[in-house]
């Protein structure tokens, strides 16, 4: 079995400062793999050990941030056997319905059973990619896996955690899922992982060998701002003897009743 | 604002669909509600201001609800009109939406707190786990959004309203997933989001022991315990459902008592949608207390047992 996991660099949500004029700074966080894409590759490599013969590809597409080796090395140090990135300048800020595009070109490119997503990414979190790239591509797709119960050729079983019930799902191969962040719990690469990673071979393509051309700007992104603050009463007592913690504990007690 | 000729509602959980319909009403001059279910149903949706619904039959428990997309996709295309069409913002509602958007060749946003039909129709959400709206444009014919809760007001229900209800055939999705269980989920352990109180507790703290402390007080205020991302993550103290903020639980209690948390924005944007704001820390220029309506500096191991007394009196 063939399996692609799908996943993106997103800054590093503990390191985004919120400039005065609302807009986000995000030059002091350095990228790193969504934490939902991490539950994808997991599920991948949980899947291949219950498998015979079975590869995984990690595979992304964006800007320059993929061409740095500690990022590569990152990724394939948590199971995959392969790397492909697609890289380009205008793949930088790529809406979802966009990338779904890169990776169907992609995975046609490379063949594949199976494509792990995760639900969602830590930065616009749009949950789209895994959906529309299933559709694109024109075969079985589904979100919100939350357990995959067996694998068997031709055929994986599924179970699904939705708002009010828990579906189980019989799912013709080849397909795509996108997986919850509740799915697993993704294991932290251990030094050996880390060094075999740099021996893992690594695919770059480009726009223009995947013959994309101009695509549909469906939607565009407008703006991101923090959104303002709500005014606050900010009354704060300094100091902790007993009349201060009385006063405050005043406060509470109105605020309770 | 400007009104669309027509909206599309779809919700698959029932008790979001008077919203969906209410959202319809205010940006659209018919509102047209797809319904999977029984004739009751079909009259709900029209109590709630539907004015034509589009009945896609019973509930079929060998079919998921997303195999319903191409029929949706047809039903609408057919109509030949710029259009919007709503979603519930559950995990179907979002398969839906992506599978349509490809579909209708229609640009999608999930989780929608905001929707502007001014030039063309724009829709904010929240991005970066809270830290930032995002706002995005749609320029497709068909618009596809799921709405979060809170948007729009509900109408009461008034079961002399009716409207056209029109039978749709449904369309074979060409993929194939079976469903060969259901089953009621079972409940979940905690629910801070929906929370009147919460006390959240943070690094300041000091120790595990005082967690019970801190619990006491929480359960004195009739509040649900939170913490901060390290007191989940680092120290695994808490349940990580506990975790306020950056990809984490986003509150919206009456009250937020905040102990031993230092208050960087990545744990505020969990808090901000709080009425009113406590906060116990010992540093004075702890950014906590930019954000507070009550804030008092000291030592939590003085102050919660004092406070715990004062509660008790």
């Amino acid at each position: 079995m063939k399996i692609i996991t799908c996943y993106k660099l997103v800054p590093e949500e503990q390191d985004i400062t919120v400039a005065a004029d609302g807009s986000l700074d995000t030059n002091k966080a350095a990228p790193k793999i969504n934490p939902f894409d991490l539950c994808a590759v997991e599920a991948g490599v949980q899947l291949k050990s219950l498998i015979e013969g079975c590869s995984i590809t990690a595979m992304s597409v964006g800007g320059k941030a993929l061409e740095n080796p500690k990022a590569r090395k990152d990724i394939l140090s948590r199971g995959p056997d392969d790397l492909t990135v697609v890289i380009d300048e205008k793949f930088e800020q790529l809406l979802p319905h966009q990338t779904a595009r890169v990776l169907m070109a992609a995975a046609q490119k490379s063949g594949f059973d199976l494509i792990i997503c995760g639900d969602g990414s830590g930065d616009l979190y749009a949950q789209q990619v895994g959906l529309q790239l299933g559709e694109l591509l024109g075969v079985a797709n589904i979100n919100a896996v939350s357990k995959i119960i067996s694998a068997e050729p031709g055929k994986l079983t599924v179970e699904r955690a939705l708002d009010n019930e828990v579906e189980v799902l019989e799912i013709t191969l080849p397909a795509v899922i996108s997986v919850s962040a509740d799915i697993n719990e993704p294991s932290i690469p251990s030094m050996k992982t880390i060094l075999a990673a740099a021996k893992k071979p690594v695919t770059s393509l480009s726009a223009t060998e995947l013959e994309l051309t101009e695509f549909p700007a469906l939607v565009e992104l407008v703006s991101v701002i923090a959104p303002e603050q709500k005014a606050r009463q900010k009354i704060v007592i300094e100091g902790d003897d007993e009349q201060q913690i009385a006063q405050f504990a005043e406060h509470l007690r109105n605020a309770l009743n | 604002m400007s009104k669309l000729s027509n909206i599309w509602v779809f919700s698959d959980i029932a008790s979001r669909l008077p919203e969906m319909i209410a959202a319809g009403v205010a940006l659209g001059e018919k509102v047209s509600t797809f319904v999977i279910g029984t004739e009751a149903d079909i009259n709900a949706a029209f109590s709630y201001g539907a004015t034509h619904v589009y009945y896609l039959g019973d509930k079929d428990s060998q079919k998921i609800t997303e195999d319903y997309s191409h029929t949706m996709a047809q039903t609408i295309s057919a109509a030949a009109e710029n259009t919007l069409m709503l979603l519930a913002p559950t995990k179907r509602g979002k398969a839906l939406a992506s599978k349509l958007g490809v579909q209708l060749q229609a640009g999608v946003v999930n989780d929608v707190i905001e929707i502007s039909i001014e030039d063309g129709i724009r829709a904010k959400h929240m991005a970066y786990g809270g830290l930032a709206i995002a706002e995005e444009k749609i320029n497709s014919p068909v618009a596809i959004i799921t709405l979060s809760s809170g948007a729009y007001e509900v109408q009461a229900a008034d079961t002399a309203r009716t409207g056209e209800a029109v039978s749709v055939a449904f369309v074979e999705p060409a993929s194939t997933i079976k469903c060969v269980e259901r089953r009621a989920k079972q409940g979940e352990s905690v629910n801070l989001g929906k929370a009147k109180r919460v006390v959240g507790v943070g690094n300041g703290i000091g120790s595990q022991e005082n967690l019970q402390v801190a619990a006491e007080l929480s359960a004195l205020m009739g509040a649900e315990l939170g913490c901060s991302r390290p007191i989940a993550e680092t120290e695994k103290w808490m349940e990580r459902e506990r975790y306020i903020g950056v990809s984490g639980v986003m509150l919206k209690p009456e009250i937020y008592f905040a102990l031993g948390i230092s208050g960087q924005i990545q744990h505020m944007v969990g808090a901000l949608g709080s009425q009113t704001i406590f906060a116990v820390n010992k540093d004075k220029n702890a950014p906590i207390f930019q954000y507070v309506d009550y804030g008092i500096v000291g030592d939590v191991n003085k102050i919660m047992p004092a406070l715990i007394s004062a509660l008790k009196a």
